[in-house]
């Protein structure tokens, strides 16, 4: 959404516009509003630009009946491949559309479905295998671990899934607790009061040797936990995963909280780009999840 | 000649729009397939509009509708969840918006708070409640029975262009038998006539014995099982329903009817004319995105529009009042 492409967009709107020569992708999500969804635009449109590509990226304030709506309508325009940042379950009837005009779709962190080429995303099982492997060898594969999951969302219960093996691979380690937060007012509140309990519950210094959490917002909530209670000298590691600001902070200032794993959502986005070429050059994908690798995040890189 | 303008400078606007689209996007825009995609991208828009004009007739509003579509939609995704048949859930969503649009006449008609706080007040009411039910959570995926989708995708095929069968989409069907029956309502019977002499002058026509509270009170009705519709359209679009999704129907729906009322003779909400605004917005968001006009440009575009053809239709109206 530079002002080039703005300006871009008035003189077309005028009718001056050249036709364009180079290869038309239109960019749509619901969400440009959020950062993450940034990030992945901005990533794309520069490795677009590198291969000369016009780009239009149309934002539907989050209307996701809207993206279907400008499907139809940059079929109807005749792009040459269309990339979208929104579930595909739900814009299915604008994906049938693409596939009916044979115009390709690449998924930006969409989720996969038949009807997506390709959807490029980053690996939620590796993730959670980085920050539970980080968890069993900082504890030396001995003690209580504490686990905040939340499976009714599946990108997250993958990440719970992992987790389990590794510390089930551990004998020594022993799950105390696998908690499922209340999510609705952001779950950084109720995780709290959920470890404030299970310290109650485990009085000893040491019963509880770590927190591993699937998300940053249980990891952050516990991490006041411990610290109101006083505990934060016990040595309790805590792990989150997407390493969001608030975590890089926690993890910065060199308390309990040790590590989370960071997204690359600017490679996701040249990824993505990169997967569209591949489809224009008449590539036929086999591989329709395209993972792009993520970045542990410690004291030592969360500045 | 300024009564020309007067009287047809809104539908030579509206031409104007068209033909601009025709000429810069010859290939495409005036295809069958395009105008097909068009009248479905704006059917729930128009159910909306359409049932805004009741109201907007009295001289009302009704600012719940937006949010009454996205409670609908989460009504008929919680009772799929719950294991409810597809036409008993649909049925208790526009039952919900009965009751909601009822209440909205009570509340104005009865009780005597001005439309623009009573349903700004209902609207929060409607918005919190459907975030009470959903849990704030956006309901998709095998929840959602996949007829109740593919209603939206599907339609009578009308058709075929090079082996693909082109259909009339079941949303337009819906939008049209909307718009059908409430033309019907309001230039066909007693009862609209009797809303358009409210608006006309309210006193003047409860001493005339129209029964003006109870015309109030049914009127909000139709916004109310209007908008639960057009939830219950979205939610089958998208395949999906979550708390927000139809909160931006609201303001579209009013500046559709404030469109519609630039191509009437005296000025009034009619609601053929208000399927007229409905469209020229759609054409708009269609054209637009087609010569690939950054979508937040076109947002400022479509603005500027609305306010230019009612700007335009107002001075055509009573001169520049300079005092």
């Amino acid at each position: 959404m530079t002002l080039r492409t703005a300006l871009a967009g008035v003189v077309s709107a005028i009718g001056l516009g050249a036709p364009a020569l180079a290869q038309d992708v239109a960019v749509i999500t619901p969400y440009l509003a959020q950062p993450g969804t940034q990030f992945y635009v901005d990533g794309f449109t520069a490795r677009a630009e590198e291969l000369g590509w016009d780009v239009n990226v149309i934002d539907t304030a989050g209307d996701v009946a809207a993206v279907i709506s400008r499907i139809e309508d940059v079929v109807t325009q005749g792009v040459d491949a269309i990339v979208i940042n929104v579930d595909p379950a739900q814009v299915g009837a604008g994906l049938q559309t693409a596939a009916d005009a044979g115009i390709p779709v690449v998924g930006m962190d969409a989720g996969s479905d038949p009807l997506v080429a390709a959807n490029v995303t980053s690996n939620g099982y590796a993730m959670a295998a980085e920050t539970a492997v980080y968890v069993a060898n900082r504890i030396d594969g001995e003690g209580g671990v504490v686990m905040f999951t939340f499976d009714p969302f599946p990108p997250v219960q993958v990440r719970g899934v992992i987790a389990d093996a590794v510390f089930a691979n551990f004998p020594d380690i022993e799950v105390i607790d696998r908690i499922t937060p209340d999510v609705s007012d952001g779950g950084i509140a109720d995780s709290r009061a959920q470890m404030e309990a299970i310290l109650s519950a485990n009085p000893e210094p040491g019963s509880i040797a770590a927190v591993w959490a699937a998300w940053d917002q249980p990891a952050l909530g516990a991490l006041q936990a411990i610290e109101a209670a006083g505990r934060d000298g016990e040595g309790i590691v805590i792990t989150g995963i997407d390493a969001n600001p608030e975590a890089r902070a926690a993890i910065a200032s060199g308390g309990n909280f040790e590590a989370s794993i960071a997204q690359d959502f600017d490679g996701i986005g040249r990824t993505a780009a990169d997967t569209v070429a591949r489809l224009l050059g008449g590539e036929e994908l086999v591989q329709r999840v395209i993972y792009v690798p993520t970045e542990l995040v410690t004291s030592a890189n969360a500045e | 000649m300024i009564w020309l303008i007067r009287r047809f400078g809104g539908l030579v606007g509206m031409v104007a729009v068209v033909a601009f689209f025709a000429i810069n996007l010859p290939q495409t825009f005036l295809t069958l397939q395009n105008w097909l995609n068009i009248s479905q991208q704006v059917s729930m828009l128009a159910v909306v509009a359409a049932t805004m004009t009741v109201v907007m007739v009295m001289g009302d509003f009704d600012l719940s509708v937006g949010s009454m579509a996205s409670l609908s939609g989460v009504v008929v995704a919680t009772l799929f969840l719950q294991g409810w048949p597809i036409p008993a859930a649909v049925a208790a969503a526009l039952a919900v918006g009965l009751i909601g649009g009822l209440f909205n006449g009570i509340v104005v008609s009865i009780v005597g708070i001005l439309p623009f706080v009573a349903t700004l007040a209902t609207l929060t009411i409607f918005s919190g409640l459907a975030f009470l039910i959903s849990d704030g959570r956006t309901i998709f995926g095998r929840d959602i029975p996949a007829a109740f989708g593919d209603f939206a995708r599907g339609g009578p095929p009308i058709g075929a262009v090079e082996d693909r069968i082109i259909v009339l989409p079941n949303l337009v069907i819906v939008a049209a038998v909307v718009v059908l029956l409430i033309w019907v309502v309001l230039e066909q019977t007693s009862y609209g006539r009797r809303l358009y002499a409210i608006g006309g002058n309210s006193e003047a026509a409860r001493l005339a014995g129209v029964a003006v509270r109870p015309l109030r009170l049914t009127a909000f009705a139709f916004t109310g099982v209007g908008s639960a519709l057009a939830g219950l359209m979205y939610a089958s679009r998208v395949a999906s329903a979550n708390p927000t999704q139809g909160d931006g129907l609201m303001l579209t729906a009013i500046a559709a009817v404030f469109l519609g009322m630039t191509l009437t003779r005296d000025g009034q909400p009619r609601v053929l004319a208000t399927l007229a605004g409905v469209l020229v917005l759609g054409v708009l968001d269609n054209g637009l995105t087609q010569m690939r006009v950054d979508s937040y440009v076109r947002e400022v575009l479509v603005g500027s529009i609305i306010l230019a053809a009612v700007g335009l239709s107002a001075l055509g109206r009573r001169g520049i009042a300079w005092r």
